[in-house]
Formats: C-alpha cells, structure tokens, sequence
C-alpha cells in the first residue's frame, strides 16, 4: 500500500488503522520523510548543529587539542580594539568586493547588451567569454595570474615593448589587490548570461514605441532597459557579492597563502584560514566566521531593503 | 531555442546602430584578451624554462618541446597521475552522491505532501546563503573525531547528504515543470512513490540530472580549500594540492612545467565545456548559478 493513499484524505479514514494518530502519521507521512531523510541528516548533522557548536566555540578558546575554555565575548572584543590583521583583511575585502563586483557587472552587462542585438555569432562569443569564468577558482588559473602580474611576467614583458618599465605587481603591496581584482573582472562570464537572459525578456517592441517617439538610445537605456533588468541586476549584485566575500583560492595562491606583501591580500576567509589551520585557534576562528555572517547577512538585508527606491517587479 | 528569436536581424535595435563591423572586431577584440592568457599559458608550458623565463609575451616559442609534461609530471615525489586518478575518485563519487540525495530531496519536495513541508523548504533555502565558514570547524572537529582526516572521505561523505541546497533548489525547479498528470496517473495504477521516483521523474530530469552532474564534478574538481584542510599526506593529494605543492617546491627555474601541468589541470573541464556548454550555459541562464 502506498503512501499516496492517505493524500486523498478521506480514504485512510476507511481503512481500519492498527493504532491511533501515530500509525496514521507515519502513513501520511511516511514517503515524504524517507525521501528527505538524507537532507535531513545533513541539515541537522553537517548544518544546523555544526553551526550552534561554532556559535558556542566562537566564545571559547579553543586548540583543538584540549576542550574549549568559555572566555565570553573576550574574542569579539579583541577582534575590533585589538587585532589589526582582523582590520587589514575587513579593510581587504571590503576594498576587493567594493570594486570587483560592480566593475565585473559592468563589464557583464555591456557585452551582454552589445551580445543582444541580433548577433550573428552569438554562442560563439558566449562560450568563449564564458570559458574564464568556468576555469574560475582553479589553482591553474591563479598559477596563471602569478606569472602574469610577475615581475618578468606577461604584464611587464608588454609594457616593456612600448619602453615602460612596469613594478612588480603582485609582490608590491600597492598593487596586489588590484591583479585579483583584474582576475575576477576576468570572469564575467556567469553574470553575462543571466543579464542575456533577462535581456530577451525584455520586449523587442517596447524600444520600436519609444524610438517612433523619437527617444534617445540613452533615454530607452535609462527608461527601458534599467528598470526591467533591474530584478535581474539585483539577484546578480547579491550572489556576486558573496561569492567576492567568500573568495579564496586566488589570493592563497598568490600570495603563497600568507595574504602579503604586508596584508595587502588578506583576504577574510585567508585569515579565517591562518587562525583555523595554521595557528589553531579554533574559537577566534569561529568567531571570525560569525562575523562573516553578520556582515553577508547586512549586506544581504541592506540590498532587500533598498529594492523598493530602485527594483522594477511588473506584475 | 532561443537563439534562433535572438539571432534575428533587428532585435532590440533601438540603439543607434553600431556599424555592424566594428561591432564584431570590438567582440573580438575582448574574445582575445580573454582568451590570450590561457594561450599563453599553453603556450609557456611548451617552452624551455630558459625561455619563458625572460617573460616572454608573445604566443610562438623559439623552439617547442613537450619536455616540460614528462618532467613535471614526475616532478613531485608522487607522480600527477597519482592526484588526477584521485581527483577522478572523489569527483566522481561526490557527483553520483550530489545528483543521487538531491534527486530524492528535490522530489520529496516537489511532488510529494509531508506535515512540515513548508517549513523544510524554508531552511533548505535559507541555507543557501549560510557561508559554509561557520559550519567549517566543527565539522572539522567531527571528521577528525571519526579519523577521517586525511581521507577523501570530508570531501565525499557529505555530498550524499544533499549538504549543497543549490543542486536540490535547481531540480525542485524543474521536477515541478513535470506534468502531474503522469504521476498521478502513476499513482491510480498503484505505483509507490518510489517507483514514481524511479521510472516517471528520473527519465524525465535527464537534463537537469545533466547539469547537476556537470557542475557538482567541475566544483569539486576545482575545489581547493576541501582538500587543503583534510588531506596532508601527498599521495592523497588532489590535482588542485599538486600544483600548490610544485609552486611551493619548484623555483621560477620550472614554471614550464608548473604551465603544464595547470594546463593538463584544466583539460577535463575544457572537455566537459566542449562537450555539454549548451546545458552549463542554460544551466546558469535559469537558476543563476554562481560562476
């Protein structure tokens, strides 16, 4: 017998129970649960409790090694008034979202239009403009960058052709942040095709009207084009902008997993990291992550909150 | 599919129109820088280390010579054969694990009816966007508790656990495009759940099964902070921990080597780009997955 047959309601009411509500339950039930059980072992298992233990060792000290000590809000504390590697890597990342998100979109958003307009080639371009951001977080491609922005690198062998003789990028701590700022441009990939598909949800005839009434290109941009992509701009500012909170692998590997030269990039989750793996301090590295939270989750509520004065939803 | 409605002259063509000329070589233009590094890459791996070591930014060497494959390859004292057949392993059980729980969660949530459904659903979602930082240590603590460090089995285990929602989001999405007339006829014959699972919905989902697959091999493929935290000895290395220890071992005397093996590195997922772009590009297109 099957579960479906208490979905119907009345029927299991026919059929003679062996015992009470629970029986009635589990038959109701039943199928639900067992096809959710394995999400539900990990939520509790590998989510929800892992999540309450870090909030608990976020107020300890803790080494791995001997049980957590309870130390209060002590972590949080030495965290803002006195921890300056905590405010390099805040000041960091703040820095590295701050211009790699919108510059990325940016980019996205102008191929992706020049892309709309009834081009030709268009899979063609998509795929290769694609490829970077699907390579993405290899170590391959932050080996690659090294050697780029490298003293004798790519960079400056070009800059040399034109008699200019260029720093050594990623070991100048002027610098640093801007090649991994470069590399994420580099992968606008992913945004493009969702600003693409909301591009053609946009009706053709919709700029034919407004161009009959003698709109400029860039009024029909402003009028049309933002408003009705704004939904799509929005989803694409909040995913991007967490993914550039949770970056790691670029910056351990330029830097040789030491965020230099002087902290220059040190990046959150790289100072996560080094407290969690490389010093072992356990506690203050959840509390790091707690933080991290806090922030994402502002952010994240900030962006819903401001969509009323600039997200168009029509119907 | 869409293309065809996109690729018809005229389309949003309110712009001023760009010579259409022009237009292309601008295209092309960025096709080239974007792609330009890669080449380089490649072809600074078939250099010989004397060379590239000038910094060389043009794309032809001197002299080519594939020396630098064999002699990276066998530049670690584990070989990268070694860590390409580890990384195959773990990336090929996460993927049946993520594909197979996200397959039976999505379904529960999609065509199923459960006391507390709801509630589920929302802290699947909610879990979404939980940094995994904050599970990171404790889980940590677990795995160690359980010997598991320096296993693959952190990088495994969880995955038949639907840990990532993003797969069960994506299949809910499309399980629920499915007409419910054929379960429900289904279910008049006297078909379980199970089987509905099984012969209606799975040969049904091929493409979103397709694409999850696609995506949950390549991310844990290129994954490097999983591996980096649980695996210490070498000869569990994954290809992502080879390379940092060839960084880390090898001066600038053998980038060429270090080149080629990033760029063999990179082969399976160039291949699976090759071979199934259409479903990654839809893929992000309709759920909006981030990268």
């Amino acid at each position: 017998m099957s579960a479906y047959d208490a979905i119907e309601g009345g029927k299991s009411a026919a059929r003679p129970e062996t015992s009470g509500w629970l029986a009635r339950a589990i038959h109701r039930n039943g199928a639900g649960y067992l096809f959710l059980a394995p999400w539900l072992i990990g939520f509790f298992c590998l989510t929800l409790g892992p999540a309450l233990v870090s909030l608990y060792l976020s107020f300890t000290d803790f080494d791995l090694l001997t049980s957590p000590e309870f130390v209060g809000a002590q972590n949080y504390v030495r965290m803002v008034t006195a921890d300056a590697k905590f405010a390099a890597a805040i000041r960091v990342t703040l820095v590295y979202v701050a211009l790699s998100v919108p510059l990325k979109l940016a980019f996205a958003l102008a191929i992706a239009m020049v892309l709309n307009r009834g081009m030709r080639a268009l899979p063609a371009y998509r795929a290769i403009f694609y490829l970077p951001s699907l390579l993405g977080t290899s170590v391959a491609i932050a080996v690659l960058w090294r050697q780029l922005f490298a003293a004798d690198g790519f960079v400056n062998s070009l800059l040399a052709t034109v008699g200019i003789e260029g720093p050594s990028w990623i070991s100048n701590p002027n610098y640093s942040l801007y090649t991994l700022v470069v590399l994420s441009v580099w992968q606008f990939g992913s945004p493009m095709i969702i600003f693409l598909a909301g591009l053609r949800q946009i009706p053709a005839d919709m700029y034919e009207a407004a161009s009959l009434d003698g709109a400029s290109s860039r009024r029909q941009f402003l009028r049309i084009t933002l408003p009705l992509l704004s939904p799509v701009i929005f989803f694409n500012v909040v995913i991007q902008t967490i993914e550039a909170f949770k970056a790691f692998t670029p910056a351990f590997i330029i830097s040789g997993g030491s965020g230099g030269p002087i902290n220059s990039t040190l990046f959150y989750t790289l100072y996560l990291y080094q407290e969690a793996f490389s010093y072992f301090r356990m506690g203050y590295a959840s509390a790091l992550a707690w933080v991290l939270v806090i922030i994402i989750a502002i952010f994240t509520a900030f962006s819903f909150l401001t969509t009323k004065y600039w997200v168009h939803y029509d119907d | 599919m869409t293309d065809a409605v996109n690729d018809m002259p005229g389309r949003g063509s309110a712009y001023p129109r760009l010579n259409s000329t022009l237009r292309h070589a601008l295209l092309i233009a960025v096709c080239i820088v974007m792609i330009y590094p890669i080449l380089w890459m490649l072809s600074g791996s078939l250099r010989p280390a004397s060379e590239l070591f000038g910094g060389e930014a043009g794309l032809i060497p001197s002299q080519v010579t594939l020396s630098a494959y064999p002699d990276g390859w066998f530049g670690l004292q584990v070989t990268f054969g070694r860590f390409f057949a580890n990384s195959l392993i773990i990336s090929v059980l996460a993927t049946i694990g993520n594909v197979l729980a996200a397959s039976l969660v999505a379904y529960a949530f999609a065509r199923l009816r459960f006391a507390g459904q709801n509630f589920w659903f929302a802290l699947m979602l909610g879990t979404l966007m939980l940094p995994y930082h904050v599970t990171l240590i404790p889980q940590y603590v677990l795995f160690r508790e359980l010997g598991w460090v320096n296993t693959w089995l952190p990088l495994i285990v969880p995955k038949y656990f639907a840990v990532d929602a993003f797969f069960i989001f994506l299949m809910v999405q499309f399980f629920r495009g499915i007409p419910r007339e054929l379960d429900e006829a289904a279910r008049m014959d006297g078909c379980s759940a199970w089987r509905i699972y099984r012969k209606i919905i799975l040969p049904l989902s091929m493409p979103v099964l397709a694409t999850a697959a696609i995506f949950s091999f390549i991310w844990t493929w290129e994954d490097f902070f999983g591996p980096l935290i649980y695996i210490s000895e070498m000869e569990n290395y994954t290809v992502q921990l080879g390379l940092r220890s060839f960084i880390d071992s090898s001066g600038t005397s053998s980038w060429n080597e270090l080149f080629a093996m990033s760029i063999l590195s990179l082969v399976p997922i160039f291949l699976i780009f090759l071979f199934f772009q259409r479903l990654l590009i839809e893929g992000i297109a309709t759920t909006g997955m981030k990268r």
